[in-house]
């Protein structure tokens, strides 16, 4: 991907070196009018992506910021977004303050809900979820820096394969790493069993130290994949300059965090968020331990009876909020910057080669992150799966899980609608992504944009459920019903609200390196003679290809096991996959459904593969090492 | 399962505007509600939104005995309340079918539920107890809340009075689910409310279990599922969780406290459903009280909610189940406890969960 997960070695997608040397030279004055005011990464910003215009000109910079302008917001686009997302979240967010247009109380204005909700244990729950998701960030901002440092920036061993395990643990629902470490360390769990020391682990991973590290670990990727696109970006030539003018290595970092800031805020907005609006941990981990969080309380609210829909919009409001608040704050410092660094030329970052000791050390220190990350949890629950106790009683090891979960009926069928629903949810949300990302790197966006932009970030901070919920509220009128717009519990919805959940975080986390692609190239394009969609294929879907398909594969896995969209929105006789585990695990039948949640992920990860395999397979050579496709 | 819709024809036109959903859709080769739009004029598909574990195996018996269609939502009774509350406005469901009449109750009151109708069928004395004055829902059968669940292997003496688990014998030991998240846990609740006198004392009892290190957990499968794995000795669940866990372990023993609480299992009808739909939804409920409903309730999820007690003559329970006679069992006015459903609920998640 372009600049998320360069492989190590690889050209990096960085600005050419005739632009650096605008403004990145040795005296000083790049560094002063680049990276040190802190402006240097601004696309970085919440997009994620670690670019920088520190090095780009006067002249450059007034070319991009031309040609950016010539982009004008899409009223389409936001229509869709709006019909998509903010819609449902509105019918929904609503109904805290006016219940009574869904017939779901009487008051037509009301404040009680807020007030409800900013006391007793809600608030509690609240201010639960703010300190865990502020701990988060820092963690797997330190985390996710450390290791992108190591892996795309020294010689440690093993740098083809870290990346991939970054992308596995992206794709990895949270809810299925807290599943694995309960069943690792609770009380009669694996090692018990196994005959190893748990008392103490299940004291720390049943509390809030436990919730943190789970959710520090499912945020590391957002955190790596943001601060290696800088660092990929970075180029020794800041380093180098610092380094010249006399900088000792702790002056040379005073030199260069700043230029990394943006980055680094951008991680620590898009793990806070990711923090904020996530079930899979407050609903197994925290629930098992008595510490509430926000996105539970929200989800007792509705899924209680009867369902009290206001209390939960007035959670929502809050989760909203204490989203969009950092994110909002991080934008408006990144306003007013060009980022679009990425013109088709490539300048590899340097690699530090380490001492034999320190190598085998740094490498030791990244693969223990994964292996607490991604291992640990991955084996408690194959091993869960296939121990006899969790099945029914007795001792000893069994398959007998894994034969009923294929012989389930409906299994086969379940599983491959949800394939079908999250592969087309999938491209839905990549297309949309692109023109979002584009459109979010305009300088020059109207209020309203900005505003349903904002909308569209706070959303990120609202779990599924919400979501699910708002659909009903919004897709189920009876206006609509008598205007034959009945899309309720059809699967185009279902597919709708797949792409709801999954957009506003992809276009967080993608639009860094759409936005990054020079308006240039597609103008140059256009004037060798090539209309606009041909000018796409031949330089933008070539820069952008690798983005594209792991931003598809993000969507995918993310679909593919979803419950709680699924669970509210599917057409009845068309189960997912999801809502057949979930009503395994809930009909007394646990060993069947955990078994069935290891075969689904790892279908999922055999399709990754697959795609991964196709795309080096298929696609041109030049697509595949972004920033050599001069000859394209 | 089957994929007939309910209004094929709005369906279609829904799924037009959706273009782009429609597209990737077709790209499926799904066969979705449009590809089945050709129902007979009379018979629509009769939309079922159940909690049942058997709900697969009856539906298909309904329709190979009587040609109406089916769509079945098979779902968790959480999520299936939370769509029938957000759907007031607009109803999609036909028929419902969960455990807990303090639910059916809950609905009754908020007027949505079809009341005045009952089926010609011969109750037992039990069956005719939870039958509703008003009509708005038909019983089909009977298990209890909160009964007690332990391995004979890990528990020599087990507790033989809810006073008992208070004691320090049981300190972190005892697990159940959280009412807010369990429909089937409410009535438990409820009943130990009513049996200790009121709400006050219940919640005294509740904190007293908590300060003894009450395990909550969200639903019956992961209370089961803590028993199993020695995280506690004692699991408090619906009887026919712990009934069908016997049977795959016979370690697994099943008390019965005095008093446990009744839940019948209970069907409704949507009062603002097409005639038609209406009408088949009644020929369903007269279908599961038929003998061939009941065999197919009684096979349809054997180590699960099939092991219920009947609630009409003539029809006997499976063998796993004890005596109704001997289970002491005292029911709560579900209209009286359902009021207080959504307050006591909350009260639960927040002080003892």
């Amino acid at each position: 991907m372009a600049l998320l997960d360069i492989p190590p070695g690889r050209p990096a997608a960085a600005a050419p070196p005739d632009r650096w040397s605008d403004g990145a030279g040795l005296d000083g004055a790049g560094l002063d009018g680049a990276g040190l005011d802190g402006a240097g990464l601004d696309g970085a910003g919440l997009d994620g992506a670690g670019s920088r215009r520190w090095s780009v000109g006067a002249s450059v910079a007034g070319h991009v910021g031309r040609a950016v302008r010539r982009v004008p917001p899409s009223i389409a686009v936001w229509a869709v977004v709006g019909l998509v997302v903010l819609v449902p979240v509105g019918a929904f967010l609503v109904q805290a303050i006016s219940p009574r247009p869904f017939s779901q109380g009487s008051a037509w204005l009301t404040l009680a809900n807020l007030r409800a909700v900013l006391g007793g244990h809600t608030a509690h729950a609240f201010a639960d979820s703010l300190w865990v998701a502020t701990a988060t960030a820092l963690a797997a901002l330190t985390l996710g820096t450390a290791l992108a440092f190591l892996v795309h920036r020294t010689d440690v061993l093993g740098r083809r394969v870290w990346p991939i395990a970054v992308w596995a643990l992206l794709l990895m629902p949270t809810y299925l790493m807290a599943d694995g470490w309960e069943y690792l360390v609770q009380p009669g769990g694996v090692l018990q069993r196994l005959g190893l020391p748990h008392a103490a682990m299940y004291h720390m991973m049943f509390g809030p130290v436990g919730v943190v590290l789970v959710l520090t670990m499912s945020g590391v990727p957002f955190a790596y994949l943001t601060m290696a696109s800088a660092l990929a970006g970075l180029g020794p030539e800041l380093e180098d300059a610092a380094r010249a003018h006399g900088a000792g290595r702790l002056a040379t970092v005073r030199v260069v965090l700043p230029v990394l800031a943006p980055a680094m805020l951008a991680a620590s907005a898009i793990v806070f968020a990711e923090s904020m609006s996530d079930f899979g941990v407050a609903a197994t981990l925290a629930f098992q331990s008595h510490f509430p969080m926000a996105t539970y309380g929200l989800f007792a609210a509705i899924d209680t009876n009867p369902a009290n829909f206001g209390q939960a919009a007035a959670l929502g409001w809050l989760l909203v909020a204490s989203a969009a608040i950092p994110i909002y704050l991080q934008t408006r410092a990144m306003r007013g910057r060009s980022y679009a660094v990425l013109s088709g030329r490539t300048r590899a970052p340097s690699v530090r080669r380490l001492g034999a000791p320190v190598r085998v050390a740094a490498t030791a220190v990244v693969a223990v992150s994964f292996v607490v990350a991604l291992g640990v949890p991955l084996f408690g629950a194959v091993v869960a799966s296939l121990l006899r106790g969790f099945a029914a009683g007795g001792h000893g090891w069994s398959i007998a899980s894994y034969r009923q979960a294929l012989a389930a009926p409906g299994f086969l069928g379940s599983l491959v609608l949800s394939n079908q629903l999250a592969a087309v949810a999938a491209c839905i949300t990549v297309v949309l992504g692109v023109l979002l990302a584009r459109m979010l790197g305009s300088r020059h966006r109207g209020r309203t944009a900005r505003a349903a932009d904002l909308l569209l970030l706070g959303s990120m901070a609202l779990p599924g459920v919400v979501l699910a919920a708002g659909y009903i509220f919004a897709f189920n009128l009876p206006i609509a019903s008598r205007l034959g717009i009945d899309l309720y519990e059809t699967l185009p919805l279902l597919v709708m609200g797949y792409v709801a959940t999954s957009l506003p975080s992809q276009v967080r986390l993608f639009a860094g390196p759409m936005a990054q692609v020079q308006e240039s190239v597609l103008e140059a394009a256009r004037v060798h003679g090539h209309g606009p969609l041909r000018s796409w294929g031949r330089t933008f879907a070539p820069l952008v290809s690798r983005t594209l398909v792991w931003a598809w594969l993000f969507t995918f896995a993310k679909t593919l096991l979803e419950l709680p969209v699924s669970q509210i929105l599917y057409p009845p006789g068309r189960q997912p996959i999801s809502v057949a585990i979930g009503n395994l695990l809930g009909n007394q039948h646990y060993a069947t459904g955990t078994a069935m949640t290891v075969v689904g992920v790892g279908e999922m990860f055999v399709v990754i593969a697959a795609v991964l395999l196709g795309f080096r397979l298929l696609a041109p050579r030049g697509w595949q090492r972004i920033g050599a496709v001069r000859g394209a | 399962m089957r994929s007939a819709p309910r209004r094929p024809v709005r369906r279609a036109a829904g799924a037009g505007i959706a273009v782009a959903a429609s597209i990737g859709l077709a790209a499926c080769g799904s066969s979705g509600p449009v590809a089945s739009a050709s129902v007979s004029k009379k018979v629509v598909p009769l939309v079922v939104y159940s909690a049942q574990g058997y709900d697969s195996a009856v539906t298909k018996a309904f329709t190979q005995a009587t040609g109406i269609p089916v769509s079945l939502d098979d779902d968790s009774t959480g999520p299936l309340l939370t769509k029938v509350q957000a759907e007031r406005n607009n109803p999609r469901w036909g028929v419902l079918w969960v455990d807990g009449d303090t639910a059916f109750a809950g609905l009754d009151q908020q007027g949505l539920l079809l009341r005045g109708w009952e089926p010609k069928v011969s109750w037992n004395a039990q069956g005719q107890s939870v039958v509703p004055k008003d009509g708005s829902y038909v019983p089909t059968g009977l298990t209890m809340a909160g009964t007690v669940v332990y391995d004979s292997t890990k528990v020599s003496s087990p507790p033989t009075s809810w006073q008992d688990l208070l004691a320090p014998q049981w300190a972190h030991e005892v697990g159940m689910n959280d009412p807010a998240i369990s429909g089937p846990t409410y009535p438990f609740v409820a009943g130990m409310m009513n049996a200790l006198g009121g709400v006050a004392q219940g919640e005294k009892y509740f904190s007293a279990l908590q300060a003894n290190g009450l395990d909550v957990h969200e639903t019956n499968g992961d209370t089961l599922q803590a028993l199993e794995v020695g995280q506690i000795r004692v699991a408090i669940i619906q009887s026919s969780a712990g009934i069908g866990a016997s049977l795959k372990d016979p370690a697994i023993r099943v008390a019965f406290l005095d008093p446990v609480t009744p839940i019948p299992s209970a069907v409704g009808i949507d009062p603002k459903a097409p005639p038609a739909e209406v009408a088949e939804a009644k020929q369903f409920v007269q279908f599961v009280l038929s003998p061939q409903g009941q065999q197919a309730m009684q096979a349809g999820d054997p180590h699960g909610d099939s092991l219920y007690w009947p609630v009409l003559q003539g029809v006997s329970a499976l063998p796993a189940l004890p005596p109704l006679a001997s289970v002491p069992a005292k029911a709560i006015d579900p209209y009286t406890w359902g009021r207080r459903e959504a307050s006591l609920n909350s009260w639960f998640t927040n002080n003892i969960a």
